[in-house]
C-alpha cells in the first residue's frame, strides 16, 4: 500500500510550502553561509592584521647575556629575521625582577634574558630547558621580558632565533663552523594515508577533519528539525485544528505528512547550502590552487569518497526519521512550549551522546567499542557517518547498522503512531509515563 | 463525464462528474438508497471511569437535518467521533451510507468540531483549498471552489489575506467554508451556533438548508434545544451518555400530549380550584398557564370556567416545547438533564 495518499501529499506540501516561505528558512539558509564566510574572514583579517602590526611597529629586542654563551648569535639571527636587536650590556647584570622595574625605562621593547647558569649544566644551551616566557629567577630558564603583549609571530621568531643560534654556539663548541644551522633545522613533515583493502589510499588529517564535520553537521540537522517536528505537531493542538484533521484522515498519516514535510525542508535548506558551498569551493580552489599547493595539499591525491557520501545520505535519512518520530510522539504528549523542552530534553540527549562518541571514534575509528557503536541505532547515524570517512569500514557492518537502524526506524514510528493516535486528541496536562504506555499497548 | 449541471432552484452547481459516479456506484452496490446515513446500534463508550456512551442506537435518514440535543457532557461529542471514526466504539457497530468502513466515505463527509481552528499563517483561500484536498478535491479545483465559496460569503476581497487578520466573525465563515467545500453528502455539526455572532447563525443555517436542498444529511449536535426544534426535523435526546428518546419533532410532541393551556379571563377565579383536573398553574394576574393532570380533559376544565361565569378571552392549548418534554423524560428515567461541569473531552 503506498502510504502516500493524495491527503499525505497535500498535508507534506503545506508543512513544506509554508516553512519554505517563511523568514526562518530565508534567514537560517543564507545565514549559515554567511556566518561562516564571516567567521572566516574575520579570522583571516585579525590574523593578517596582528602580522602587519608587528612589522610596522619596529621593537627593539635587547639581549642581556652576562656569560656571553650566545648573545651575540642571537642579535645575529634577529638581525637575519630583520628584527632590531642589540647586545643589552646596560641590563646584564640585573636580577629579573630589577629588568623587570627597569624595562620601561630603557631602550628595549623587549628583553630576552639568558641566565648566568644557563651555560653551567652540560650539553645545554640556553632556552633548551624551557621556552621563552615561561618561570623566573635564575634557575637556568631564559626569560623574554615585555613592554606590551608579545604577537605570537615575535614569539615565534625568538623561539626560532633561540633554537638557531643555540644550534650554532653548540656546533662551534665541537669546531664546526662552516654549517647553516637553517638546514639543519629544516622542518619535515609527513602524511598518514590509509590503504584500505582495495587499495584506495586516504589522507588520514583531511578524512578525520571531514568526519568531525560531518557529525557536527548531522547533530545540528537532528536537533533543529527534530524540535519543529515538535513545533509543527504543537500548532495543531495550538490552533485547534486537529480534530479536524483526523476526521479527514488518519493520525498516521498526519504524522507521516509532518515528518516528510519537516524532512523536506531539511532537504530543501541543504541542497542550498550545498549548492553554495560547491560553488565557494570552485571558486576558492581554482584561485587558491597554488597556496594549498606551496602548503603541500595536493588536490590531485584527495579522492572524493562517494560511496561514503551516498551512504551517508541514508544515515542521515534514516538518522532523521528514527528521531523525528520519536519528538512527533513526544509533541503529541503534550499542549504547550513550555512541556515541550521537558519532553525533548530526554530525546536531545539521545543525540548528544552520539556525537560526543563521535570524537573518541574519529579518533580510533576501528576500536571494538567505536565498531559497536557504529551498529547500535540511535549511535549509528552519527558514529557510522564518522567512521566511513576516518576509516574503512567493511561491508557487513555498515549493512547490517543500516538495517538494524530501519527496524529500529520502523519500532520508532510504530510506537509514535500509538502514541500519535490518542495524544493528539488531548488538551491541557501533559500526559504521564504510565498514561502514554497504555496508549502504547491498548492503542 | 464532468459539466454544470441546473440544480431545481439557486445558481449552477458544478459538478464533479467522476465523483458522481463513483457515489452511483457504491449506492448500487449497497443495493438500496433507503439504508439510512447513519446507522448506530448498541454503541458503547467509556473513558476510564465515565461512561461517555452507553448502549446508544440511532437511526439518521437520509436527506434530514437530524439533532443530537442534550447537556454538556451528555456524551454527543463522543457520538459524534464514533461516528466519524475519529476513536472506536468500545462495542457496537457503525455504519455511515450503509457501510461500516466509514474511512473510505470520509471524503463524503464534512464534520465542524466544537473546537474548530485555522492555521493562522495560511491565507483564506490556501487554507480552504488545503481543506478541499484532505477531502479528494485535486489542488485546482479546490483553489476555485475556494474562491467562489470566498466571495459568496461576502468575504472575497480578503481571499489572500493570512488567517490571522481575520475577525472572529470571519473566521468563523471561513471554517464553516472548510466543512462543506466540498460538497459533502454528510455534514456532522457538533454545536454549530454556539459562539456565533447572530448575522453568522443565519447565513450558517441558510447554508446547511442549501446543502439539505442539495440532497445532504445534516446532523448537527446542540445543548441549546430551542435551536433544535426550530431547524431539526429529528432529534434524539441524551442524558447522561444514554438514549432518553428519539423521533421526528412533531410526533415527540403528539406523544408528548397537550397539557399544557394559556388562559385569559375576567372573573372569578374559583373554577381554578379544580385539584382533579389540575396538577399545577402559574399565575400571572388574568393570564394562568395550567398544566392539566394527565388524562384529564380540558375541555371539562373549560366549560366550569365558562359555568362560573367568568369571562374568558383565551383558552389555547399550547404544545409541550421540546425542552419541556427533555427535562421530564430525563428525570422520569432519572437520568441527570443539568449540565455537568465535566466535559466530554477525549481521555483514554
Amino acid at each position: 500500500m503506498n502510504p502516500f495518499t493524495p491527503r499525505v501529499a497535500a498535508v507534506i506540501r503545506r508543512e513544506f510550502v509554508l516553512r519554505v516561505k517563511s523568514k526562518w528558512f530565508l534567514l537560517s539558509t543564507l545565514g549559515l553561509p554567511v556566518l561562516i564566510v564571516g567567521l572566516g574572514g574575520l579570522a583571516g583579517f585579525l590574523a593578517v592584521r596582528s602580522a602587519t602590526d608587528a612589522g610596522e611597529a619596529r621593537r627593539v629586542i635587547g639581549v642581556a647575556d652576562p656569560a656571553g654563551l650566545i648573545g651575540d648569535l642571537l642579535v645575529e639571527e634577529f638581525l637575519a629575521d630583520s628584527l632590531d636587536a642589540v647586545r643589552a650590556a646596560d641590563m646584564e647584570e640585573l636580577s629579573i625582577d630589577e629588568a623587570r622595574t627597569r624595562l620601561s625605562d630603557s631602550s628595549y621593547d623587549l628583553l630576552l634574558m639568558i641566565p648566568r647558569s644557563a651555560g653551567r649544566r652540560s650539553a645545554e644551551m640556553p632556552g633548551e630547558t624551557a621556552g621563552a616566557n615561561e618561570g623566573e629567577g635564575d634557575d637556568g630558564r631564559t626569560t623574554l621580558l615585555a613592554r606590551a603583549s608579545v604577537p605570537s609571530v615575535i614569539e615565534g621568531s625568538v623561539r626560532g632565533a633561540l633554537q638557531r643560534a643555540s644550534v650554532r654556539a653548540r656546533l662551534r663548541s665541537i669546531g664546526v663552523q662552516s654549517i647553516d644551522p637553517g638546514a639543519l633545522l629544516q622542518r619535515t613533515s609527513f602524511e598518514v594515508i590509509n590503504v584500505t583493502e582495495s587499495g584506495e589510499a586516504r589522507s588520514q588529517d583531511i578524512y578525520r577533519a571531514l568526519s568531525f564535520g560531518i557529525a557536527f553537521f548531522f547533530y545540528f540537522v537532528l536537533l533543529i528539525y527534530g524540535q519543529m517536528i515538535v513545533r509543527a505537531i504543537l500548532e495543531e493542538k495550538q490552533s485547534d485544528i486537529v480534530e479536524i484533521m483526523v476526521s479527514s484522515l488518519r493520525p498516521w498519516e498526519l504524522m507521516l505528512g509532518k515528518i516528510v514535510g519537516v524532512g523536506a525542508v531539511g532537504i530543501a535548506q541543504m541542497a542550498v547550502w550545498a549548492l553554495i558551498f560547491a560553488l565557494a569551493a570552485v571558486y576558492g580552489l581554482t584561485a587558491g590552487a597554488s597556496t594549498l599547493a606551496e602548503a603541500g595539499i595536493d588536490l590531485a591525491s584527495i579522492a572524493v569518497p562517494w560511496g561514503a557520501l551516498v551512504l551517508m545520505f541514508f544515515f542521515l535519512i534514516f538518522g532523521y526519521l528514527l528521531y523525528a518520530g520519536m519528538f512527533a510522539g513526544a509533541g503529541a504528549t503534550i499542549s504547550n512550549e513550555h512541556d515541550a523542552q521537558q519532553v525533548m530534553l530526554p530525546i536531545t540527549m539521545l543525540i548528544i551522546l552520539p556525537f560526543i562518541a563521535t570524537q573518541g571514534v574519529i579518533q580510533s575509528p576501528n576500536a571494538g567499542w567505536g565498531v559497536i557503536l557504529s551498529l547500535v541505532p540511535f549511535f549509528s547515524p552519527l558514529v557510522m557517518p564518522a567512521r566511513l570517512f576516518a576509516t574503512s569500514v567493511p561491508v557487513w557492518q555498515w549493512l547490517a547498522s543500516l538495517v538494524l537502524l530501519g527496524v529500529f526506524v520502523l519500532g520508532a514510528a510504530w510506537v509514535a503512531g500509538r502514541i500519535f493516535r490518542v495524544g493528539i486528541l488531548m488538551k491541557g496536562q501533559r500526559a504521564n509515563l504510565p498514561q502514554v504506555l497504555r496508549w502504547i499497548r491498548h492503542g | 463525464m464532468e459539466g454544470w449541471i441546473r440544480l431545481s432552484e439557486g445558481n449552477p452547481q458544478y459538478i464533479d462528474g467522476a465523483a458522481a459516479w463513483r457515489r452511483v456506484r457504491a449506492v448500487r452496490m449497497i443495493g438500496a438508497v433507503n439504508t439510512p446515513a447513519i446507522r448506530l446500534r448498541g454503541v458503547t463508550k467509556r473513558f476510564d471511569k465515565k461512561m461517555a456512551v452507553r448502549d446508544l442506537d440511532l437511526e439518521i435518514p437520509r436527506g434530514s437535518i437530524y439533532g443530537l440535543i442534550g447537556p454538556n457532557g451528555a456524551g454527543k461529542t463522543t457520538t459524534l467521533r464514533i461516528i466519524l471514526d475519529i476513536i472506536g466504539p468500545d462495542a457496537g457497530s457503525v455504519d455511515v451510507f450503509g457501510s461500516p468502513n466509514v474511512e473510505a466515505m470520509r471524503q463524503r463527509i464534512g464534520y465542524l468540531p466544537e473546537e474548530r481552528g485555522l492555521y493562522q499563517k495560511m491565507t483564506a483561500t490556501d487554507h480552504l483549498a488545503f481543506f478541499g484536498q484532505l477531502k479528494g478535491l485535486k489542488r485546482k479545483e479546490a483553489l476555485a471552489r475556494a474562491r467562489t465559496g470566498l466571495d459568496a460569503v461576502g468575504l472575497g476581497d480578503r481571499a489572500d489575506d493570512k488567517v490571522e487578520t481575520f475577525s472572529k466573525g470571519m473566521a468563523q465563515k471561513a471554517q464553516f467554508l472548510g466543512v462543506i467545500l466540498h460538497q459533502p453528502d454528510l455534514l456532522v455539526l457538533d454545536e454549530p451556533f454556539s459562539g456565533l455572532d447572530p448575522l453568522n447563525v443565519e447565513l450558517f443555517k441558510q447554508l446547511l438548508q442549501e446543502r439539505q436542498r442539495a440532497g445532504a444529511t445534516i446532523l448537527l449536535s446542540t445543548h441549546l434545544i430551542e435551536d433544535a426544534e426550530r431547524l431539526c426535523e429529528r432529534v434524539c435526546m441524551i442524558a447522561g451518555a444514554t438514549k432518553v428518546l428519539d423521533g421526528r419533532v412533531r410526533d415527540i410532541k403528539a406523544a408528548a400530549g397537550r397539557r399544557d393551556i394559556a388562559l385569559s379571563f375576567e372573573g372569578n377565579p374559583t373554577f381554578l380550584d379544580a385539584p382533579d383536573l389540575i396538577e399545577d398553574i402559574s399565575a400571572h394576574g388574568t393570564y394562568v398557564e395550567v398544566r392539566m393532570l394527565e388524562g384529564a380533559d380540558p375541555q371539562a376544565l373549560l366549560r366550569r370556567a365558562v359555568d362560573s361565569g367568568a369571562l374568558i378571552s383565551r383558552f389555547e392549548l399550547i404544545e409541550p416545547s421540546l425542552r419541556q418534554i427533555f427535562i421530564e423524560k430525563a428525570t422520569e428515567a432519572g437520568l441527570s438533564h443539568e449540565d455537568e461541569s465535566e466535559d466530554d473531552e477525549a481521555a483514554a
